[in-house]
């Protein structure tokens, strides 16, 4: 699903270049969950970022399903993300002033879907979610780890067969955590591909494959074992 | 013969040469001793843009005017004489009135006119008003106290919509100090002294805006002058700001500093600590939003009246310029003479005239030349009240005035009054002849309004004794001489010297030509000095007092119109500007507070195209807030302008749409600036600013 060669980002801060990629070579199979792990400052967000193409200034190579990212433009990129990739942040991101179902509606909301139908995806999303009583509460008036929930329920209202998460469980309680843990094993056992970043290694427990970064470079991939293993699900 | 010459005067052409006063002068021909000068703030008796060079006492008006057998302070008819006089303290103003009111009354009944029976009522309703004449006459103010309100009316408002934008910026400041504003107040600050802080701030912006505020009033000053007075030698106005009005402006200045940064202090310093302590957040709802939005909204809605205005007016002066007037301006010019200055008898006239015409024919370009009492649009109108042959006396408060003025044989065709019926003016009609008048269409409609053929009527203007005075000859198309705004008035035209039957010695002033007009082949180089020279040569005392292109003549009439219009407009764009910018800096200010707003809907899958929309869309709604309020209010306030428009209705629909295109155009661009910034927020750096 994802192959990653040679992948490079680096900061310019002056007249110094600050490396947080280093020659990436990565290769995740769809219905995998895999897990980033690493100190601050190891590259993990940043590696999300580029599977995400939220960022566009790394160098390398990128197939994504076969087809080269490297080779797009933005706009071509925002296009490919908007249509299979979901994305979970730390601070959940919900916009404060939408109530819990416009927050679930918005990714639809930049798409060309009729008004009516994506009434009924959100309705079958928050019904998914186990959320329906909550939609038309605003993010602050839930917990932290209900305000996740939507969280997630937003990333994967349009059905991405790619969920992305930095540090989903990072603001929350560990028995949100572990509820959150939850969810995304669902939503991997009905065949998304995960990539997760945590310091977690409760968290990372959940996952099929672990990669270790360290100063921007792979340092550990337990890829191989866990990778087969899921090749045989897919099978 | 003692005169007094004015301070300018002896500045400009003298350099202050102390040796002027006691020397002689010839005046008019007549010798004369400088007494003294004038102290140089003084101007005469008003205030106008040719102040006199000279004051001449009373008594010498009737030896200055050779022309007239007797002083015109003699002829009842002439009302000439303005009266200033300074009261004694402790004066009651109103008693004074009353008893100079019932001398008035006292002296008209002495006139035959009032003497009439029909007449007592308007005898007994004449009065005095005494106005203050501390500054002269106020005619300047007269002629545009209109125009000047309205200008500071919208100066006002102009200053409205800049305060508006002051107190958006103080408020963003604020904002943007949130985080500071709560930590100190978390340490500690006391409510007052955040908002004593931020007064000071703004009052020292207030001030440092109105030191360049005055830098630019005082250039400003000079222009305005300028284009009040294009043609003005010695304006008696001085441009340099007085100690009032730098006053006035500084603490304008200070006072829209304290007042419009009260507001936004307060809102500020009315945030709670913790929330702003905890962080941005992803909204752009906060206690200030509305407040910015009001002030845009009105900003918008202000400056949509000023641009209705602005457009009012600027159609207006366009209809006033562009109307026919029926001349033809083209190789046309007036030179401006005066016979009578330069001592010529009744009795010389004739031959003076022909020596002008063909000398002027003489020049070289020269086609036609002609000479008259004055030239149309020249600010000059003669007027009396006709009385036709054969009618019965028409009563005394009956409109039968007609503007008139002596014109020779080839005027008409040289200012473009076409012969309609008979025949015009000819080098036959001369002091000795039959006495003919010409009349213009408008004369024909006002006097012989049911059809009647005006050739071979007689009428006068000396009463009904009068009515066989002069014979109509011919009929000219109409042409506008005085009041641009007006339809054109009844006119008459006569011989250059044929001289009224009836009353003969009312007749001799006008007999001395004001003006020679010429129509040349193309424009002729040096026609002005060559004129010079020609009139100098058939008398060194007949000098050229004024030279003029006729197109000039007639654009000169549109100063005071056209310096309104062009201020009005020029306080529309800066209005324009101001909502604009405005609108710019509540925008940017939202979209950078939006950052990371717009990093999760672009992460989330929203393009380019949508986060313009979003943005775009926010800054147009205010602005069409704004238009919902501003175009009834505009609509409303179209009657204020009303009394300065020429041919436009206060409700120009025209005028208005284009004014909103206008304000949506400028608003649009003013959105789509930061909506563009917006939209290439680079969402991962957005999120980590989260």
């Amino acid at each position: 699903m994802i192959e990653l060669r040679n992948v490079e980002r680096s900061y310019r801060a002056g007249h110094t270049e600050t490396w947080v990629l280093r020659r990436v070579n990565l290769t995740i199979h769809p219905w995998e969950f895999v897990t980033v792990m690493g100190p601050s400052g190891a590259g993990k967000s940043s590696l999300l970022n580029v599977l995400g193409m939220l960022d566009d200034q790394w160098k390398g190579e990128f197939d994504f399903d076969g087809e080269p990212v490297h080779a797009m433009n933005r706009k071509q990129r925002a296009d490919l993300a908007r249509r299979r990739i979901g994305m979970v942040f730390q601070s959940y991101h919900l916009l404060d002033d939408l109530t819990v179902a416009e927050n679930i509606d918005l990714p639809l909301s930049y798409k060309d879907i009729p008004r009516a139908d994506r009434q009924a995806l959100v309705a079958d999303t928050l019904d998914r979610f186990q959320i329906v009583g909550k939609k038309d509460l605003y993010p602050h008036q839930l917990s932290g780890g209900q305000q996740q929930l939507v969280g997630i329920a937003r990333a994967m209202i349009h059905k991405p067969a790619l969920l992305l998460a930095d540090e989903p469980t990072g603001n929350l309680q560990s028995k949100q955590a572990k509820e959150i843990m939850e969810m995304f094993r669902q939503l991997n056992e009905q065949g998304t591909t995960i990539v997760q970043v945590t310091h977690s290694e409760a968290n990372a427990a959940y996952g099929t494959r672990t990669i270790e970064l360290r100063d921007g470079w792979v340092h550990s991939d337990t890829a191989g074992t866990v990778a087969g293993e899921a090749e045989e699900v897919q099978r | 013969m003692g005169v007094v010459m004015s301070y300018q005067t002896w500045q400009r052409d003298y350099a202050g040469d102390p040796s002027v006063v006691g020397s002689t002068f010839v005046l008019n021909t007549y010798p004369v001793t400088i007494l003294g000068i004038t102290p140089p703030g003084f101007y005469g008796d008003r205030m106008t843009d040719t102040p006199p060079d000279f004051y001449i006492p009373m008594w010498m008006e009737a030896q200055f005017g050779p022309a007239h057998p007797e002083s015109l302070k003699n002829r009842r008819g002439a009302n000439w004489v303005y009266l200033l006089g300074r009261v004694k303290p402790g004066t009651d103003l109103k008693q004074l009135q009353a008893k100079l009111s019932a001398s008035l009354r006292n002296y008209l009944a002495t006139l035959p006119l009032y003497q009439k029976q029909d007449q007592a009522k308007n005898l007994a309703e004449s009065h005095v008003v005494l106005t203050p004449g501390g500054a002269g006459i106020e005619n300047m103010q007269q002629e545009f106290g209109t125009g000047l309100k309205l200008l500071i009316t919208v100066s006002a408002l102009v200053l409205l919509i800049a305060c508006a934008n002051i107190a958006n910026l103080v408020l963003v400041r604020g904002m943007a100090r949130r985080a500071e504003t709560s930590i100190r107040m978390a340490l500690g600050a006391q409510r007052s002294r955040l908002i004593r802080q931020m007064l000071t701030e703004s009052v020292v912006l207030s001030c440092l805006g109105g030191i360049a505020g005055l830098a630019v009033a005082y250039a400003g000053t000079r222009v305005l002058l300028t284009m009040a007075f294009p043609d003005a030698r010695n304006l008696p106005i001085d441009a340099s700001p007085s100690i009032p009005v730098l006053a006035f402006a500084f603490g304008l200045s200070l006072l829209t500093g304290l007042i419009f940064g009260v507001a936004p202090a307060w809102v500020t310093s009315h945030s709670q600590p913790a929330e702003a302590l905890r962080g941005s957040n992803r909204t752009t709802h906060d206690h200030s939003g509305w407040v910015q939005r009001s002030l845009v909204i009105l900003q918008a809605a202000l400056s949509l009246v000023l641009l209705v205005g602005a457009g009012l007016m600027a159609k207006s002066l366009s209809k006033l310029e562009n109307q026919d007037f029926g001349v033809v301006t083209e190789n046309r010019v007036v030179a401006h003479f005066s016979p009578e200055n330069a001592g010529y008898k009744q009795e010389q006239l004739q031959a003076l005239y022909d020596k002008i015409e063909q000398d002027m024919h003489a020049l070289p370009g020269v086609e036609r030349a002609a000479l008259s009492l004055y030239t149309p649009l020249e600010g000059n109108n003669w007027g009396e009240g006709v009385f036709i042959q054969g009618r019965p006396e028409p009563a005394v408060n009956s409109n039968i005035g007609a503007s008139w003025l002596r014109v020779g044989p080839e005027y008409f065709d040289i200012v473009g009054h076409r012969v309609l019926r008979g025949r015009g003016i000819t080098v036959h009609d001369t002091a000795t002849s039959t006495p003919v008048v010409v009349v213009n269409e408008a004369f024909v409609k006002k006097f012989f309004p049911n059809g009647e053929n005006p050739i071979g009527t007689h009428f006068g203007v000396s009463g009904m004794e009068s009515t066989g005075d002069w014979e109509i000859v011919g009929v000219v198309s109409d042409i506008k001489y005085n009041n641009l705004r007006r339809p054109v008035r009844a006119m008459y035209f006569r011989p250059l010297l044929q001289v009224a039957h009836t009353k003969p010695e009312d007749d001799i002033r006008s007999l001395y030509a004001g003006a020679i007009m010429l129509q040349t082949k193309g424009s002729v180089d040096g026609l002005e000095s060559q004129i010079r020279r020609t009139l100098a040569n058939i008398n060194p005392n007949l000098t050229l007092t004024n030279y003029n292109t006729f197109a000039g003549q007639i654009h000169g009439q549109f100063n005071q119109e056209r310096l309104i219009a062009r201020l009005t407009l020029m306080f529309g764009l800066l209005a324009l500007v101001l909502a604009a910018v405005g609108l710019y800096g509540v925008t940017a200010y939202s979209v950078a507070r939006r950052t990371p707003e717009n990093g999760v809907r672009m992460a989330l899958g929203a393009n380019r195209g949508s986060v313009i929309a979003m943005v775009l869309s926010e800054a147009m709604v205010q602005a069409g807030i704004g238009l919902a309020i501003g175009i009834p209010v505009a609509w409303m306030c179209a009657r204020f302008v009303q009394s300065q428009l020429y041919n436009v209705g206060g409700h120009d629909a025209a005028v208005l749409a284009g004014a909103i295109v206008v304000l949506a155009f400028a608003a649009c661009t003013a959105g789509l600036i930061p909506a563009r910034r917006a939209a290439t927020t680079d969402p991962v750096k957005a999120l980590r600013t989260e």
